[in-house]
C-alpha cells in the first residue's frame, strides 16, 4: 500500500494547526421507538482519508451514516463541515454540500444508460440532452479518478461491481467530496473488492473523504487509515494505523468479548453417499438455471457451493429438497429417487433444508416458535401442541435463544434468534431423523456471536455423522467450513477443489467466471 | 421559516391487547357521535332517536329477539367471508351464495314434499341450501386455485347472475317453485315438515343457536386443527408452505367451497325460518353484502361475529322501526352501520401506528 499518510491538505480551508475535518458529528443522539441507536457519538473524518465505522448488525453505523448524509436528523447533537456547522434536511442538502452515500442496495435505473443514471437528478440539464456530449462528461468525471465505465452501456446489462462503480461515479459527478459506502464489499467477488479499493486509494488521493462502513474486520483492516467500532449506539473504541491493527482486538470493540470464528475442518474419514445427485438440469421460462450438475456429498462431510448470487444456488437448494422438478436429471437422498417426489417425502428420506429467507419461508411471521416446529412435523388431524410444548421449551433452552417461550412470535426475534429457530427445528429432525443438512447462507446478516453458535451447530451437526450442503455467498465462511468446494457460475459447476488446499485466487476467479478448469 | 407541526404516523412493533378492543368500541361510539350530528343537523332529537333504536333493536323483548332472529342470517354471511378473507380469498359474492342457499332450500323442501318428518327433513333442506351456495362459488374457486383468476371479479359477477336466477324462478310462469296458476310472483310455502317453529311468538327461531355454535367450532377449526394450521400457513406466507409441502391449491378450493356453503346455510336457514319460501325480496335486502362489514368489524374472528352479527341485526331492525313508530328517515340505520364501518377501518390506524404531532425541523439555509 502506497498511501499511508494523510497530510493531503487540499481543501480550500488552510488553518492553522491539525487540518480541519471534512465532517464531523459531535455529540450525536438519534432514537427510535424502543431503541437508542446512536448515543452520543463522535465521528470526524479528514480529508483524504478513510475513516470505517465498524460494527455488528444494528450497532448503529447506517443509523450515523444516514444522518452524515441528511437521510434522517438528529435528535440532539450537531454535524458541521470543514468545522462549520450544518444542518443537513434531505440528502438533496447533503449533495449541496458534497456529502453523497452508495446505498448497500443500489438506487439505479436498469433500463437507462450508466450516463443517464449518472446525470439522473442533476437540476443543470438543458431541456434536450445532447447524449455524446453528456457520455463525454461522465467518462471524464470517472477516468479521473481511474473508474473505468462505459458511458453507454445499458446499467442492466452490468455485473454488481460495475453497478457499484456507476454509484459511485454518479456521486462524484455530482460533486461529492465526502462519499458514504454502505457495506460496499457486501456483493462484491475478491476481484472486484480488489478493483473497489484501488479506486477507494485513487479518491483519497485526489483528497476526498471516504466513510466506509463494514463489519467485516479483514477488509476493514486493509483499507482503513482510522476505524471508529460502535456497538449497541456507541463509541467502543478508536483505532488507528493502516495495517497494524490487531483483527482480535476490533473484534473484541465490536463484540465486547473474545470471539473464536475459525472452526476446525473436520478431517474424519467420510462415510456412505448420503447426497447423489446426477446431470441435473433445470429450465425456467426456456431459460437454462442448472445444467449438467452431478455430485455427492457423504455422511459426516460439508461440501461448500461458492458463487455469486443469482448463479442458480437458490433453484439448486430447491431442487434437492422436492420444491422444484428438474427438467433432467435426479436426486436421490440415502439412495431412494426423490426427484418429482416433492418435500414431504424429501424429508422423510431424512432431508432437513434450511432456505436462505428465513421468515418467509423457512419460518411463518406471524406465528409462534412452537407453531413454527411444527411446519416440517407432521401434525395431527387435531394439531397437539401441548406435546410438543416440552421439545420447544428444551430447544430454546439448548440452542440459547432468546425468546420469552415457545409462544413467542417468530416475527419478533432478531435475525441471529430466528435463524437459531430454524436450525433447531431443521437438526432436530422432523418426520424422520436427519441425514442430510442443506444450509443456504446460514450466518449472513447475523452479528459475530451468533455466526459463532451457528458455525458451531454446523460443526457439530457434521460430527455427528449428518451431510452437510452449505451454499453461502460468504466465500470467507464456505472456505473456512468446507471439506470440498464446489464453484457454481451460471449454473454449472465449474470448480471443484478440496477445502483445505482451496486457494482464495482461485476460487474468486471461478465465482467470476473466469476460469473453466477442474471441472467436475 | 414558520416551523409547521407535522403529524407523524410511527409504526407499532406491537399491538397492545386492550387496543383491539377499545378501538371497535370507540369506532361505534364515535359513528353514533356523527349520526348524531347529522340526526341534529336534519332537525331530528339524537337522544330520543337513539333511546327509540336503542328500545327497538335491542332492550325491549320484542326488539332483541327480532334481532337475534335477523342475526342467524347475519352471521352466517358474516363467517362465509370471515372463513375466505382469513386466507386474503376475498369471496364478496356472499350475496349470491346466499341466494343459491335458499334456491337449494326452497328446491329441497319442495321436492322432498310432506313424506319425511321433521327431523330429517331440516338437516337436508340445511344441508342442500350449504351445498347450493358451494356450488356456486365452485368455478370461482377452482379458477382462483388453479390459474389464479381474481375472485373478487368472478364471486361478484356472479352474484348478479344469482340474482336473475332467484328472479326467473319466481317470475317464469310455471316454475316449480310457484303455485301453479297464481299470478302473484312469490314462491310456495315449503311444507311444515320443513319449518321449524319460531320461539312463542318472536321472529327467533332455533336456527340462531345452530349458526352461533357453528361459528364457535369454525374458531376451533382454526385454531386447533390441522386444516386451520394450514390456512395460517398460507395466509401468512404462501412460500413457506410451498417449502413445507403443504398443497396450497387444495386447501384453497376447500376454503373457498366452505365459504359459500356457509353463505348457502345463510339462505336455507331463511327458508326453514322466516321467509318459508323462496322470496325475490330477498335481493333488496343485501344479507350477504353485510356479511362482509360485519367479518370486517370483527376483523375476521368467528367468535367476535357473534357479537358484531347481532349489532348490526340490532341497528338494521331498530331502525326499521324507527320509520313505523316515528317519521325518522329508515336510513338513520343504513347510515349508522356505514358510519361504523368507515370508523372502524379508520380505527384500524390506531392499532398500527403511534400517532402523534411533532414541530417540523427546520430546513437547512
Amino acid at each position: 500500500m502506497t498511501n499511508t499518510s494523510h497530510e493531503v491538505a487540499k481543501g480550500p480551508h488552510h488553518e492553522s494547526g491539525a487540518a480541519p475535518s471534512a465532517l464531523s458529528a459531535h455529540s450525536i443522539v438519534k432514537r427510535f421507538p424502543g431503541v437508542l441507536a446512536n448515543d452520543s457519538v463522535d465521528f470526524d473524518v479528514l480529508p483524504g482519508e478513510v475513516h470505517t465505522l465498524l460494527g455488528e448488525n444494528g450497532a448503529g453505523k447506517s443509523t450515523l451514516a444516514a444522518m452524515l448524509c441528511g437521510l434522517y436528523q438528529p435528535d440532539s447533537g450537531y454535524i458541521t463541515r470543514n468545522g462549520e456547522r450544518i444542518a443537513l434536511s434531505s440528502p438533496r442538502a447533503g449533495l449541496q454540500h458534497g456529502i453523497a452515500m452508495v446505498h448497500q442496495h443500489f438506487r439505479l435505473v436498469e433500463r437507462f444508460t450508466v450516463a443517464e443514471n449518472v446525470i439522473l437528478g442533476s437540476r443543470d440539464l438543458s431541456f434536450r440532452l445532447n447524449r455524446s456530449e453528456l457520455e463525454d462528461r461522465v467518462s471524464a468525471v470517472a477516468e479521473s479518478y481511474g473508474l473505468p465505465i462505459e458511458p453507454g452501456a445499458t446499467v442492466g446489462d452490468l455485473s454488481v461491481g460495475q453497478r457499484q462503480r456507476v454509484e459511485i461515479v454518479k456521486a462524484l459527478y455530482q460533486g461529492a467530496e465526502i462519499l458514504l459506502l454502505d457495506e460496499p464489499t457486501a456483493v462484491l467477488v475478491p476481484a472486484e473488492v480488489e478493483k473497489l479499493f484501488e479506486n477507494v486509494h485513487a479518491m483519497t488521493q485526489a483528497g476526498k473523504s471516504i466513510v466506509f462502513i463494514s463489519h467485516k474486520l479483514g477488509e476493514v483492516v486493509e483499507i482503513s487509515d482510522r476505524v471508529t467500532v460502535l456497538r449497541n449506539g456507541r463509541v467502543t473504541g478508536h483505532v488507528s494505523g493502516r495495517g497494524t491493527t490487531d483483527t482480535k482486538e476490533l473484534a473484541r470493540l465490536m463484540v465486547g468479548r473474545d470471539i473464536e470464528l475459525s472452526t476446525q475442518r473436520a478431517s474424519h474419514a467420510t462415510g456412505h453417499e448420503v447426497l447423489q445427485i446426477r446431470d441435473l438440469s433445470l429450465n425456467v421460462g426456456g431459460v437454462s438455471v442448472l445444467s449438467d450438475i452431478s455430485f455427492n456429498v457423504h455422511a459426516g462431510e460439508m461440501v461448500g457451493i461458492a458463487g455469486v448470487a443469482g448463479n442458480g444456488q437458490r433453484e439448486l437448494a430447491d431442487t434437492i429438497a422436492g420444491l422444484i422438478s428438474p427438467t433432467s436429471g435426479s436426486v436421490a437422498i440415502t439412495g431412494s429417487m426423490s426427484t418429482d417426489r416433492g418435500p414431504i417425502h424429501a424429508r422423510e428420506l431424512g432431508l432437513a433444508y434450511v432456505p436462505e429467507d428465513r421468515l418467509g419461508m423457512g419460518l411463518v411471521p406471524s406465528m409462534s416458535i412452537l407453531d413454527n416446529l411444527l411446519l416440517t412435523r407432521d401434525r395431527h388431524i387435531v394439531v397437539d401442541r401441548a406435546s410438543v410444548q416440552p421439545e420447544a421449551v428444551r430447544l430454546i433452552d439448548q440452542f440459547e435463544i432468546k425468546a420469552n417461550g415457545p409462544e413467542h412470535i417468530a416475527r419478533k426475534l432478531s435475525g441471529g434468534n430466528a435463524q437459531k429457530v430454524l436450525l433447531a427445528r431443521e437438526l432436530s429432525g422432523g418426520r424422520s431423523a436427519t441425514k442430510l443438512l442443506v444450509v443456504c447462507s446460514p450466518t449472513r446478516g447475523l452479528d459475530v456471536g451468533a455466526i459463532e453458535t451457528v458455525r458451531a451447530l454446523l460443526d457439530d451437526a457434521r460430527s455427528a455423522g449428518q451431510a452437510i450442503l452449505l451454499i453461502s455467498e460468504d466465500l470467507d465462511e464456505v472456505m473456512s467450513l468446507s471439506d470440498r468446494i464446489l464453484v457454481l457460475y451460471r449454473g454449472s459447476i465449474v470448480h471443484e477443489t478440496p477445502g483445505e488446499s482451496a486457494q482464495l485466487a482461485t476460487v474468486g476467479a471461478a465465482m467470476a467466471g473466469l476460469s473453466t478448469e477442474g471441472n467436475a | 421559516m414558520r416551523s409547521p407541526i407535522r403529524i407523524v404516523f410511527e409504526q407499532r412493533n406491537e399491538t397492545p391487547k386492550y387496543l383491539s378492543t377499545l378501538v371497535p368500541l370507540i369506532s361505534v361510539i364515535a359513528a353514533l357521535v356523527a349520526g348524531g350530528l347529522f340526526l341534529l343537523a336534519t332537525g331530528y332529537s339524537p337522544i330520543d332517536t337513539y333511546s327509540n333504536m336503542l328500545s327497538d333493536g335491542f332492550t325491549s323483548s320484542r326488539g332483541i329477539t327480532d334481532t337475534l332472529g335477523l342475526s342467524t342470517v347475519l352471521i352466517c354471511t358474516g363467517i362465509s367471508a370471515a372463513f375466505a378473507f382469513q386466507m386474503n380469498l376475498y369471496n364478496i359474492g356472499g350475496e349470491g351464495q346466499l341466494y343459491l342457499g335458499m334456491i337449494g332450500g326452497a328446491w329441497a323442501g319442495l321436492a322432498l314434499g310432506d313424506r319425511l318428518p321433521s327431523f330429517v327433513m331440516i338437516p337436508t333442506v340445511l344441508l342442500l341450501g350449504s351445498l347450493a351456495g358451494a356450488v356456486w362459488i365452485l368455478i370461482p374457486a377452482y379458477v382462483r386455485s388453479r390459474l389464479g383468476t381474481s375472485e373478487i371479479v368472478t364471486t361478484l359477477l356472479l352474484t348478479y347472475v344469482a340474482a336473475s336466477l332467484v328472479d326467473h324462478f319466481v317470475y317464469s310462469p310455471g316454475s316449480f317453485f310457484v303455485t301453479k296458476n297464481s299470478a302473484f310472483p312469490q314462491g310456495r310455502l315449503v311444507p311444515d315438515s320443513a319449518s321449524l317453529t319460531a320461539f312463542g311468538d318472536t321472529s327467533l327461531y332455533p336456527t340462531f343457536f345452530l349458526v352461533a355454535l357453528l361459528a364457535l367450532v369454525l374458531y376451533w377449526v382454526v385454531k386447533r386443527t390441522e386444516f386451520g394450521y394450514r390456512i395460517q400457513v398460507i395466509a401468512d406466507s404462501p412460500r413457506a408452505a410451498h417449502y413445507a409441502g403443504i398443497n396450497a391449491n387444495r386447501t384453497t378450493l376447500s376454503v373457498m367451497l366452505i365459504s359459500g356453503a356457509l353463505s348457502g346455510l345463510g339462505g336455507a336457514a331463511l327458508i326453514v325460518g322466516p321467509f318459508g319460501r323462496l322470496d325475490p325480496g330477498i335481493t333488496l335486502l343485501g344479507y350477504g353484502y353485510a356479511g362482509i362489514v360485519i367479518a370486517a368489524l370483527a376483523r375476521n374472528n368467528f367468535s367476535a361475529i357473534i357479537v358484531s352479527g347481532i349489532l348490526f341485526a340490532g341497528l338494521r331492525s331498530g331502525g326499521d322501526k324507527l320509520q313505523i313508530s316515528t317519521d325518522t328517515p329508515i336510513h338513520i340505520g343504513v347510515m349508522l352501520q356505514g358510519a361504523i364501518l368507515l370508523f372502524a377501518l379508520g380505527g384500524e390506524a390506531f392499532r398500527r401506528y403511534r400517532i402523534h404531532a411533532v414541530r417540523a425541523e427546520r430546513a437547512a439555509q
